[in-house]
């Protein structure tokens, strides 16, 4: 794992973690892996800023976890989005895309 | 969102326990399911379990970061702390007592000198919107006067032609005596314009204020009591309003009482009672211009500058100088009040501010230094505590709480003391004015927690970073550290160390000085003997006593009786006595260009004056009583009047005149006398002429009479001798002479103390910085000094060694100390006497002294160091 990679920006961090919990509920290395599959590997999230973003995301009320089994018997929690992390995924979106668009743009000006 | 924040943070601070469980296996969960995945992809389970672990980072480190985002974190880490900072600190109460005493010193000594100026000069002035007052004062630009008080018709001028001030009011002292009673009682009154009390906006208790026709003659038979005379003469009678007193044998009615909270002047010193307030009656000089005697203050309208009002009182002051003679010389100088009244302590108090701040920056510095001691033997905990998850921010944080923790039971511990400290401060002062306006308050409390605060950042700053930054690896290996550990930290200690010895000199400097000049002080020849020498004052209601001839009858029988009591060997008196009373003014030579501008002191004196004095008479004859009305005029002169007036001359039997308004006769000398200190003991004498009481009477003297013994066992024989002639005749102000010497050098001598006072716990604090470095160095180099030992080393050079070690530290502060001393010692010159800001003796005693303390400071731990036997320090390992 390079350095950088673990760098996320907290927010994008979150947006991804939004995103990955968007197709259905998943354990903390669940998130991680999806992560890691919708990227084709380009953002690898390590324990230590994964499991701080779900406990706070859960705290704002974007997620909420249950315990369940995972798929070999193993108990494990489980994140899912809330109404609130809904919206919250298409704001971030929303604003991604304009962010991203402005990048672009900029960067292809000059 | 918000709420959901707010559902968690109470959820987390309410199921602390439950949520940490929760965590734990949320976390470990995570780690078996990582191991689940590299069995699948083929590993051993043993290699799996490991490999999980790495991607992991550690369970607790994971956890502890969960921690810091979750809701009220701070808060509960912040209890967390503090918790264990309390549980730090009463596992080693020896170092939490030692440390909290020298910060409580610290803090306390500072916050008791602070509350001394805050009130004396910051607070506002006792009146409501003090800070519309002004005082204003006469000058005499060509004369270099700056501070003149004002005649009473230059001030009606004033009054009458200004428009920028609410009210102006004038004031002055005066003595009054008041009749009835077992004995006529010398009161001490303020004689004022009527104004005063709308301008300062207080209402007396009882009665009224005076109205604005009262101080007018025929109207100005008024008088208004303090609280405290009301009490004690009139006996808290209420009724006492509109009732007739006697007052300098004339009728005066009581108009009013004062509250007892109020004070006139402020800047009357606490020891000063004022007994009443009346209009300007009883003043002969109400109607003189040319006798600047009061002082006048007034309140801004709202709105007006003080600019305004200078340029105001500016242009009215060319009309008068114009129309008056007297005041063709005189400008004016509109000057804000409070700021007026702590100006003549305010350098001493801000030296002592100064003095003390330093006393706790060495505070800060010996606690800093424990604090480094400590954190060398809490390395090992800091390491584990890093190893299990906890950041360098953390970890500064928990040491900073820790200080902090120090810093609060040392400030609470240093408001007691700061609370007895004042009181001790103000019944040992001098007479500062509003000193007894001194109190802890708000302010005050404002001051304290904010210096209890600085003061943990200060010594926990150096002691936190140390401590947080320990290599993870040396600290939690077993051994091998004894050796390497702390030279980083030893250095910090050393600096420290050489700081503490620095300030202390820079403050044993300043101590030194003071000592020395009050020293010289107590050396000064004064001219007089104020050895068994009692004085009072007499002074003559002009009511009463009307005719000069019938003054100085009065004088020269009461100077007969005292001379004749049993236990006196000659009394004498004079209106201007040293360090008494004053009679400064013009005199003319005889043969020389008139010169308004030769002032000296003209005491008129009673034959005996000299003999009650000790005052040496030099040349010639001293005055008889024959010496009188019908008689040559004649006048004694002092040596300095000898060098000013006929420098090259024999003076005797030249002539000179007093222009004092009495008649303008030539005076013949027949006598030169030794100087006198007139004003102080350490302003130099000035020229003085004396003329004999009975050619020059005068209605007010200070007697003096020399006994043989203990001199106040004669104040009651003394009254009795001046009630033998006048029943009525109070006597006023009764002192040694010797209590009259020591009043005046009171300040000086206060000051010494304090700073001497202070400069020892200075060289206490830096002592015991200095021991404790050498104990510990001795403490970490055991096995190198058992090696030392082992391969040869004599005890001696062992002793060498370390005792070479702290003597380094100590010459190093001891340098920079002069330097800082060379600096800063300047500040106190106008307080010195005889000698100079930066004199070498004192610099090199004290230098000596300080390296001589941590000599011995050092040498006690280099004794035990010298002890070590090399077999046990080399098994110690």
């Amino acid at each position: 794992m390079a350095p950088d990679q673990t760098n996320l920006l907290q927010g994008t961090l979150h947006m991804m973690i939004l995103k990955a919990l968007a197709l259905g509920e998943l354990h903390g290395l669940g998130v991680s892996r999806r992560i890691e599959q919708i990227t084709k590997g380009t953002f690898q999230v390590k324990p230590g800023s994964l499991f701080p973003a779900l406990h706070r995301m859960e705290e704002e009320g974007w997620l909420e976890s249950h315990w369940g089994e995972s798929e070999n018997n193993r108990r494990a929690k489980y994140y899912k989005l809330t109404g609130a992390g809904r919206r919250q995924l298409e704001a971030e979106t929303k604003r991604w895309g304009r962010v991203a668009l402005a990048i672009t743009r900029t960067l292809e000006a000059s | 969102m918000a709420f959901a924040r707010m559902k968690s943070l109470l959820r987390n601070l309410l199921h602390t326990q439950r949520e940490e469980r929760e965590l734990d296996k949320e976390v470990r969960a995570h780690e078996l399911l990582l191991a689940d995945e590299n069995i699948r992809a083929g590993m051993n389970p043993e290699e799996a379990g490991r490999q999980a672990r790495l991607e992991l980072g550690g369970v607790e480190q994971v956890k502890e970061q969960v921690r810091e985002i979750r809701a009220g974190h701070l808060l509960e880490m912040l209890g967390c702390d503090v918790h264990y900072a309390a549980r730090m600190m009463r596992r080693s109460p020896g170092f939490t007592t030692t440390a909290v005493l020298t910060l409580a010193l610290g803090i306390g000594a500072n916050t008791a000198v602070f509350s001394v100026v805050n009130a004396v000069l910051l607070r506002p002035l006792p009146y409501p919107d003090s800070d519309r007052l002004v005082q204003m004062w006469s000058t005499n630009p060509k004369a270099n006067r700056w501070g003149m008080w004002t005649a009473y018709p230059r001030f009606e001028d004033w009054r009458r032609e200004n428009t920028v001030f609410e009210e102006m009011a004038t004031a002055r002292t005066w003595v009054i005596s008041i009749k009835g009673g077992d004995h006529p009682e010398s009161l001490f009154g303020v004689i004022t314009s009527s104004q005063i009390f709308q301008l300062l906006r207080v209402q007396p208790m009882l009665g009224r204020g005076f109205l604005p026709e009262e101080d007018q003659p025929g109207h100005d038979h008024v008088i208004i009591l303090s609280y405290g005379l009301w009490q004690r003469r009139f006996g808290s009678d209420r009724d006492v309003i509109g009732r007739t007193v006697d007052v300098d044998q004339q009728n005066y009615t009581v108009i009013g009482v004062m509250p007892s909270d109020f004070r006139f002047p402020p800047e009357l010193p606490a020891s000063y009672r004022v007994d009443a307030w009346l209009p300007p009656a009883p003043d002969p000089s109400r109607n003189e211009r040319g006798s600047n005697n009061y002082y006048t203050f007034a309140r801004l309208k709202p709105g007006v500058t003080l600019a305004q009002a200078q340029a105001e009182m500016d242009a009215i002051n060319d009309g008068l100088a114009e129309k008056h003679s007297e005041d063709r010389e005189l400008g004016v100088k509109v000057v804000g009040w409070r700021r007026q009244v702590g100006s003549e302590v305010r350098p001493a108090l801000l030296i002592l501010v100064g003095a003390i701040s330093l006393v706790l920056l060495i505070a800060c510095a010996n606690v800093a230094n424990l604090l480094l001691a400590r954190g060398a033997m809490r390395q090992r905990e800091a390491a584990l505590r890093q190893a299990l998850g906890a950041g360098r921010a953390r970890l500064i944080r928990q040491f900073l709480t820790e200080s902090l923790l120090l810093a609060v039971f040392g400030g609470a511990v240093g408001l007691l003391l700061a609370y007895q400290g004042v009181d001790l401060f103000i019944r040992l002062a001098p007479d500062i004015p509003r000193l007894n306006e001194t109190t802890i308050d708000p302010h005050v409390l404002i001051f304290s927690v904010v210096l209890t605060l600085g003061t943990a950042l200060i010594f926990g700053i150096a002691p936190a970073l140390q401590g947080s930054s320990t290599d993870l690896q040396d600290s939690l290996k077993e051994s091998g550290s004894r050796l390497t550990i702390g030279s980083t930290r030893a250095k910090a200690r050393s600096v420290l160390v050489v700081a503490e010895m620095a300030l202390a000199l820079m403050l044993l400097a300043g101590a030194g000085l003071l000592v020395r000049s009050f020293v010289r002080v107590q050396q000064v020849d004064l001219g007089f003997n104020p050895k068994n020498l009692l004085t009072a004052f007499v002074m003559l209601p002009p009511s009463k006593y009307p005719e000069p001839r019938r003054q100085a009858l009065f004088f020269h029988e009461v100077m007969d009786r005292i001379a004749s009591l049993p236990g006196v060997e000659c009394a004498g008196g004079a209106d201007s006595a040293p360090m008494l009373t004053n009679d400064t003014g013009p005199v003319s030579i005889e043969g020389h260009p008139v010169e308004p501008e030769i002032q000296a002191e003209r005491p008129k004196i009673t034959p005996d004056y000299f003999c009650a004095m000790g005052i040496r008479l030099l040349r010639g004859r001293t005055f008889t009583w024959a010496d009188s009305e019908g008689s040559l005029p004649v006048a004694i002169i002092s040596e300095s009047a000898v060098r000013q007036y006929w420098p090259n001359e024999d003076a005797m039997g030249k002539r000179v005149k007093l222009e004092d308004g009495s008649a303008p006769v030539w005076r013949q000398v027949i006598g030169i006398v030794g100087d006198v200190r007139q004003d102080s003991v350490v302003e130099a004498a000035r020229p003085e002429v004396y003329a004999p009481l009975l050619q020059v009477p005068v209605p007010y003297l200070a007697l003096t009479a020399r006994t043989r013994a203990e001199p106040a066992v004669l104040t009651a024989a003394v009254r009795q001798a001046v009630m033998a002639v006048d029943k009525d005749q109070p006597l006023s102000g009764i002192k040694t002479m010797e209590q009259v010497v020591e009043d005046s050098v009171a300040g000086r001598r206060f000051q010494m103390s304090l700073l001497a006072v202070f400069a020892t716990i200075a060289l206490g604090l830096a002592a015991i910085g200095i021991y404790g470095l050498m104990s510990y160095t001795v403490n970490q180099r055991t096995h190198e000094i058992g090696i030392r030992m082992a391969l040869g080393a004599k005890r001696g050079e062992i002793l060498h060694l370390v005792v070479r070690h702290g003597m380094i530290l100590a010459i190093v502060g001891v340098v920079l100390g002069t330097v800082g001393a060379l600096l800063l010692t300047r500040f106190l010159s106008s307080m010195l006497y005889g000698v100079g800001a930066n004199d070498p003796t004192t610099l090199l005693s004290v230098a000596t002294l300080l390296i001589g303390v941590a000599a011995l400071a050092s040498y006690i731990p280099a004794r035990r160091a010298m002890r070590v036997d090399p077999m046990v320090a080399l098994r110690y390992e």
